[in-house]
């Protein structure tokens, strides 16, 4: 490439990014499909480090981690069965976007962000109110189990269709992680998909973030590298479900 | 002859029981209705204070809600939950606790001259409120 073909290279990049600024973080907001924000990819550990297998997660187990925030907890499941795909959902400002399918072998680890879209009730050292509830408990929220309770209000979400809103008051899906599975049978989260609620749960939870993260700033804090994962049980010391 | 006067007895026994049992819970719920009145009395008070630039007015306000807390978060709120939201009290006891959280935060914004955190946790708090009763309400 001689220098002319170079600067003319240069200058279409720089007049691409400078329309569209989004193209450099990752955002796709718009009206395509698409919801989606990459941030640094992260291996799913446990809590000794060691990178986890998809293959070796319990099935309908809630399993934890912060991500993409130090502060912003997760759930990790490995459903029953497979998760269906393509899912065509809504969030509550109207844009619309894909939820493309769980992964794993048989597609059925999907993982999803474990603040409730209706009140921000979260999973807490304390307590948790939101959880998976495995196909054999009922639930009060819903006629079936085998989906994702948010019990301080009852809404129900669909964890098999990304956590398409079921029954109760939340008004839109919890935003999804998006991971990754590789070939060594690893999990990476590299995303989250859907209208997160971030900015209102750093608002609204500050007291919160001070008694646990020791501060607003940790709690902002973004996961680089990993992301330890343990069980719901492990990490709250009382469950509350309906 | 015998087996009626035992009979009797055990059913004078049986209905004054549960005559005390409902003047205990009688009680109870009275006692919680007037905290709950004392709860937006406290409420009202913070709000007056951070409206009129009262940061006294508002640390009554916290030492006045901070008060009835108790009763939000032991069992005995089952009392005035409606029967077919007994089941929820753990909601109400994690909403006393929230509680206490914002309104110990208020006091140390106020403390530190952050009135814009103080005010937020006034937001909060109010927050809390509507979202225990919308639950146990029905809404």
């Amino acid at each position: 490439m001689d220098r002319r073909n170079f600067l003319k290279v240069v200058a279409a990049g720089a007049t691409v990014v400078a329309v569209s600024p989004s193209l450099i973080r990752g955002n796709l907001y718009a009206a395509d499909g698409k919801l989606y924000v990459g941030y640094e990819k992260a291996q799913i550990v446990d809590a000794a480090g060691v990178p986890i297998k998809a293959s070796a997660l319990e099935k309908e187990v809630t399993y934890i981690f912060n991500y993409p925030y130090a502060s912003t907890p997760c759930m990790l499941i490995n459903l029953p069965e497979s998760a269906e795909q393509e899912v065509a959902l809504k969030s509550e400002m109207g844009e619309e976007y894909i939820w493309k399918n769980g992964v794993g072998k048989d597609r059925t680890i999907v993982a999803y962000v474990a603040i409730c879209a209706h009140q921000l009730t979260h999973p807490t050292p304390n307590d948790s109110f939101i959880q998976y509830v495995p196909k054999n408990k009922p639930t009060m929220a819903y006629g079936n189990s085998g989906i994702i309770v948010c019990s301080a209000h009852l809404s129900a979400y669909d964890a098999r269709a990304g956590a398409k809103v079921l029954a109760g008051a939340a008004s839109q899906p919890l935003a999804a992680v998006v991971l990754e599975h590789a070939d060594d049978d690893t999990l990476w989260a590299v995303g989250i998909l859907g209208a997160d609620k971030f900015q209102d749960y750093f608002r609204a939870f500050k007291p919160e973030f001070k008694q646990f993260y020791s501060g607003v700033a940790e709690a902002k804090r973004l996961v680089s590298i990993s992301a330890k994962t343990v069980k719901l049980t492990e990490f709250s010391k009382e469950l509350i479900q309906y | 002859m015998k087996k009626f006067l035992m009979v009797l007895t055990l059913s004078v026994l049986v209905v004054s029981s549960i005559q005390a049992s409902d003047k205990v819970n009688n009680e109870h719920r009275s006692m919680l209705m007037k905290d709950m009145r004392t709860m937006f009395e406290a409420m009202e008070q913070i709000q007056r204070g951070g409206l009129y630039s009262s940061t006294e007015d508002m640390k009554l306000g916290v030492k006045k809600l901070q008060g009835t807390l108790k009763t939000l978060e032991g069992e005995e709120v089952k009392w005035i939950l409606p029967k077919d939201q007994k089941y929820a009290y753990q909601f109400a006891q994690k909403t006393a606790s929230m509680l206490h959280l914002y309104s110990d935060d208020m006091v140390t914004s106020i403390d530190a001259g952050r009135m814009d955190d103080a005010l937020e946790d006034y937001s909060q708090l109010l927050k809390q409120c509507t979202s225990c009763h919308v639950r146990i309400r029905n809404w």
